[in-house]
């Protein structure tokens, strides 16, 4: 058999291919954050670092109240997908019809999201009517406003796209737990809930904050969905989307792209760290378990 | 080792915190319990999609054969939003943006599966997760903020043609990456590259490692084993990724809004085009040929490769 490393360079070259596509997936971010912070913007010939720009942005309350909703639908967002990525992860190890669930549970990964927004749009316009007619002619006025474009239609859009991702990230942590240690804890006399949350919750709490911090992201950065289905409030990313299109590429629109990247390189980095560490951590205590038998 | 169960009602109470479990549970305790809204309670996800994703996107068809009334849509059957798509510019366009897609899934293909390949094969298998995290940050970083991101860096006074002409390799900026459909490629492939090198890996992970050490002890070369043996063993995530990759660039209308100019568009641009100016039977229309698209495409890859194979490794 070949030597997997027989060739120094070319697995060498192979490594900086690697890197190199990373580094030209993350330059141009790294640019519009360093552009962020030049007082005089893009395409000046003199750099000079300054934060106003930033302070321009968290100092106009029209963006700031854009970042309080984009918070409230991420919170709401993490509220129930969470437990919904759960009970969907554990249904599946379960169902005999895996196929028909996962493809059920998958599928908006693949619907574009304008598709899927004006079809929801559609949905809930004509799901709001049935409910205003269903108030009017039950006299519950509470009803009538049910389903009107909101943050409840914005929030369902959101749990409809990030609930694929919660799912497999919690699914792939679980593949990892033996159902046999809930068995064993519902012999000890444990009910359903105690066998979950003190035997297989402690072993699959990385997948499932894992998961939290992809829902978080993934609601900040969302837009298209957002941006059909909320009604009457804005979020960041709405406000970003409309500035780039009607005043253009301006400083603020820089420093509100530079606020967007660095929340979430600082959540997915602190998580890409925090697993790292944690196997590093995980492979110590296994090997300091394994070498009284190896040496044995 | 597998535990039965013991039968409730013999359950005693223990020391170590079990409970004392009544032998006959009220009907209020049976409708709460395990086999009742508990059990039930796990199929409150699939409720969920049905309701708000399966239901809306089969009704997609139906409304597109409503009737278009000033400002919304009546009950009703008419083909006249497929006549007028299929009659107008708007195919054209919808044809150029399936030709840019698919450039957009071959040059992610040739640039992100071999590193999904190079990962599985020649980096440690303890090390392999970590290296693919890498990917996840540039993926979880918004798709606005990324394609946005392209613009300086295309530009006419961009970083690249700036670079290109301080090293005299160009005198003057080369304007045709940027607000033209190669600009859209160019975006889409940023955009969606990662996910190429995670479906790609997720295939790669089915393969065997021996699977390799036998093509090498038999003398295949680097090609050879590539044509014949990888490609035709990852096929399901390489479809899987092509599929995610070609309908996403025929249907996110960002990219051509940012990066593609005054003529550019795509599927979804047209959708929201329609829905802008109200014609929303059209809008539907245009969705549920996307989402036959979406299904005909999946539908033959599965015929074909069996796409359930990538969730081998998770099972």
């Amino acid at each position: 058999m070949r030597d997997d490393y027989s060739s120094e360079l070319g697995h060498k070259l192979k490594w900086a291919y690697l890197l190199s596509i990373v580094f030209a997936l993350l330059a141009p971010v790294f640019y519009v954050i360093y552009i962020s912070f030049n007082e005089y913007g893009f395409g000046a010939r003199i750099y000079e670092f300054t934060t106003d720009w930033y302070r321009v942005v968290l100092g106009d309350t029209m963006l700031v109240a854009s970042l309080e909703w984009t918070i409230y639908l991420a919170v709401g967002a993490v509220a129930t997908t969470i437990p919904m990525g759960l009970m969907s992860a554990k249904l599946y190890k379960r169902t005999r019809h895996k196929v028909g669930f996962v493809t059920l549970m998958l599928s908006p990964l693949f619907v574009p999201a304008d598709i899927l927004a004006s079809s929801l749009l559609v949905f809930f316009k004509h799901l709001s009517g049935a409910f205003e007619w269903l108030g009017g002619a039950l006299g519950q006025g509470w009803l009538q406003t049910w389903f009107e474009l909101g943050f409840l239609t914005a929030l369902i859009g959101q749990i409809i796209y990030t609930l694929p991702y919660a799912f497999v990230v919690i699914l792939i942590t679980m593949s990892r737990y033996h159902p046999q240690q809930t068995e064993a804890a519902r012999g000890c006399g444990a009910n359903a809930w105690q066998a979950f949350w003190q035997v297989e919750f402690p072993q699959i709490k990385a997948g499932v904050f894992s998961a939290c911090a992809f829902v978080v992201i993934l609601s900040f950065n969302e837009a298209t969905r957002t941006a059909l289905l909320k009604g009457g409030f804005d979020t960041f990313s709405n406000v970003l989307v409309s500035q780039m299109l009607n005043v253009g590429m301006s400083e603020e629109s820089y420093a509100m792209g530079g606020i967007m990247s660095i929340v979430s390189m600082t959540v997915i980095g602190s998580l890409i760290i925090y697993t790292l560490i944690r196997s590093e951590r995980l492979e110590r205590v296994a090997r300091a378990k394994a070498e009284p038998l190896m040496s044995g | 080792m597998t535990v039965t169960r013991r039968d409730k009602s013999s359950i005693s109470p223990t020391a170590g915190g079990g409970r004392d479990i009544p032998a006959s549970p009220s009907a209020w305790q049976r409708l709460i319990g395990e086999d009742g809204l508990q059990k039930w309670a796990f199929y409150a996800p699939v409720a969920f999609m049905i309701l708000f994703f399966a239901i809306p996107m089969m009704l997609t068809v139906v409304w597109s054969v409503f009737e278009r009334t000033q400002f919304w849509m009546e009950p009703g059957f008419t083909l006249f939003a497929y006549e007028n798509f299929f009659n107008s510019a708007r195919v054209e366009n919808y044809l150029y943006s399936m030709i840019h897609s698919a450039w957009a899934v071959v040059i992610s293909f040739a640039l992100g599966f071999p590193i999904a390949v190079f990962v599985r094969r020649r980096v440690p298998k303890v090390a392999q997760h970590r290296v693919i995290l890498l990917f996840i940050l540039p993926f979880m970083i918004s798709e606005l903020v990324r394609v946005f991101a392209m613009r300086p860096i295309l530009g006419r006074y961009g970083i690249l043609n700036t670079f290109f002409m301080n090293i005299g390799l160009i005198d003057e900026p080369i304007t045709v990456i940027l607000f033209s459909p190669l600009g859209v490629i160019i975006g889409d492939v940023v955009s969606f590259l990662p996910f190429m090198v995670f479906a790609g890996f997720l295939a790669m992970e089915a393969v065997q490692l021996y699977v390799f050490e036998v093509c090498d002890d038999l003398g295949a070369g680097g090609v050879r084993t590539f044509r014949d043996v990888i490609v035709p063993l990852a096929a399901p995530g390489i479809f899987a990724g092509s599929v995610f990759i070609f309908v996403n660039g025929l249907g996110v209308a960002l990219v051509p809004i940012i990066l593609g100019g005054p003529g550019a568009v795509n599927a979804g641009l047209i959708v929201n085009q329609a829905i802008v100016a109200l014609d929303f039977p059209l809008a539907m229309a245009i969705s549920t040929i996307m989402i036959v698209t979406l299904i005909a495409l999946l539908y033959i890859g599965h015929r074909l490769f069996d796409l359930t194979k990538i969730l081998e490794p998770i099972n």
